[in-house]
């Protein structure tokens, strides 16, 4: 049947309990556009306001990471390129994105997350305010806080880098309780 | 000033003796929002005298917290000057993240008065929904 696989996604959405997904060029815009069915549906869930705030939070920094960071752009646009869901696990709200990553940048982005996940919340307080006082390090399009910002807001997080015929993709999911 | 709030930026009112920021704070581009907010408060900010700075953020990205950092930092400066600055952080009672924020920017506040305020945690104010 040639509806098969679409039948299949839609099983596998429901099965993983995938509240929201994109996947696809990634621009601010956009980002503004989703954000109210993102909120929307995380209203729908009975989670604490506290709960929902900390998923939409984690959510916006991967998805500035995406536009800020993917190695792959839209040809037409220049946005970056990746996947970014939310799903509900037994351990909580999965917050996932994946993008490629700048190959030279890997080894650096790799050292900095294994460093985080090995921080305790006084730690993660205490570093955020550092870079808050220090700014951004150098190749930073943002405030450079992103990523401890979410090591904080989460309850654990894993990553990985995969190398890949296209260059390294980058997985991270944070679980947020 | 007065700037209306936005989905993804604050209520914002700079005057001579108060300065009032209400909402959420993830702008599409930091600097095109916060530049003329900061040359705004150089401009209408006295030396002398009280200033009072309201603040009741529900949420900010950490894009905005370099923004939030140099907002104190100024502040910070006019009450090294002489300025009597009073600062109401204001949060809700169950938000904790917006707590934790307020706290670590009271700690660089040496001069400026700093005040932690707990609001109800169903506020009059949200604009969530709209």
């Amino acid at each position: 049947m040639v509806s098969d696989a679409t039948l299949e996604l839609h099983k596998f959405m429901q099965a993983r309990k995938t509240l929201f997904c994109y996947s696809g060029p990634l621009s601010e815009d956009l980002l503004t556009s989703i954000s109210n069915p993102v909120r929307h549906q995380l209203s729908e869930t009975d989670s604490s306001d506290s709960v929902a705030k900390k998923v939409f939070g984690v959510f916006i920094e991967q998805a500035q990471n995406i536009i800020r960071y993917a190695d792959t752009r839209s040809s037409a646009t220049g946005d970056g390129v990746g996947t970014i869901a939310i799903s509900l696990t037994d351990e909580g709200f999965l917050i996932e994105a994946v993008n490629t990553i700048d190959s030279e940048k890997s080894t650096a982005l790799e050292k900095s997350l294994v460093d985080l996940s090995m921080k305790d919340a006084t730690e993660l307080r205490k570093m955020y305010k550092e870079r808050l006082r220090s700014g951004p390090p150098e190749g930073s399009k943002g405030a450079g806080l992103g990523f401890i910002e979410m090591a904080r807001r989460v309850q654990r997080f894993e990553f990985e880098i995969a190398e890949t015929d296209k260059g390294p993709v980058f997985v991270y999911r944070g679980y947020v309780v | 000033m007065q700037l209306a709030a936005t989905q993804r930026t604050p209520l914002i009112e700079i005057s001579a003796t108060s300065c009032r920021i209400v909402g959420e704070c993830y702008p599409e581009n930091i600097q095109e929002f916060s530049s003329p907010v900061m040359t705004e408060l150089r401009s209408s900010v006295p030396d002398s005298g009280s200033y009072t700075v309201e603040l009741e953020l529900f949420y900010f990205n950490s894009s905005s917290a370099k923004f939030f950092f140099d907002f104190f930092e100024f502040f910070e400066e006019k009450a090294e000057s002489g300025v009597a600055v009073n600062v109401n952080w204001n949060y809700r009672l169950d938000d904790d993240t917006m707590l934790e924020a307020g706290e670590d920017f009271a700690e660089d506040m040496i001069k400026c008065k700093f005040e932690l305020v707990e609001m109800p945690s169903e506020s009059g104010a949200d604009a969530e929904d709209e």
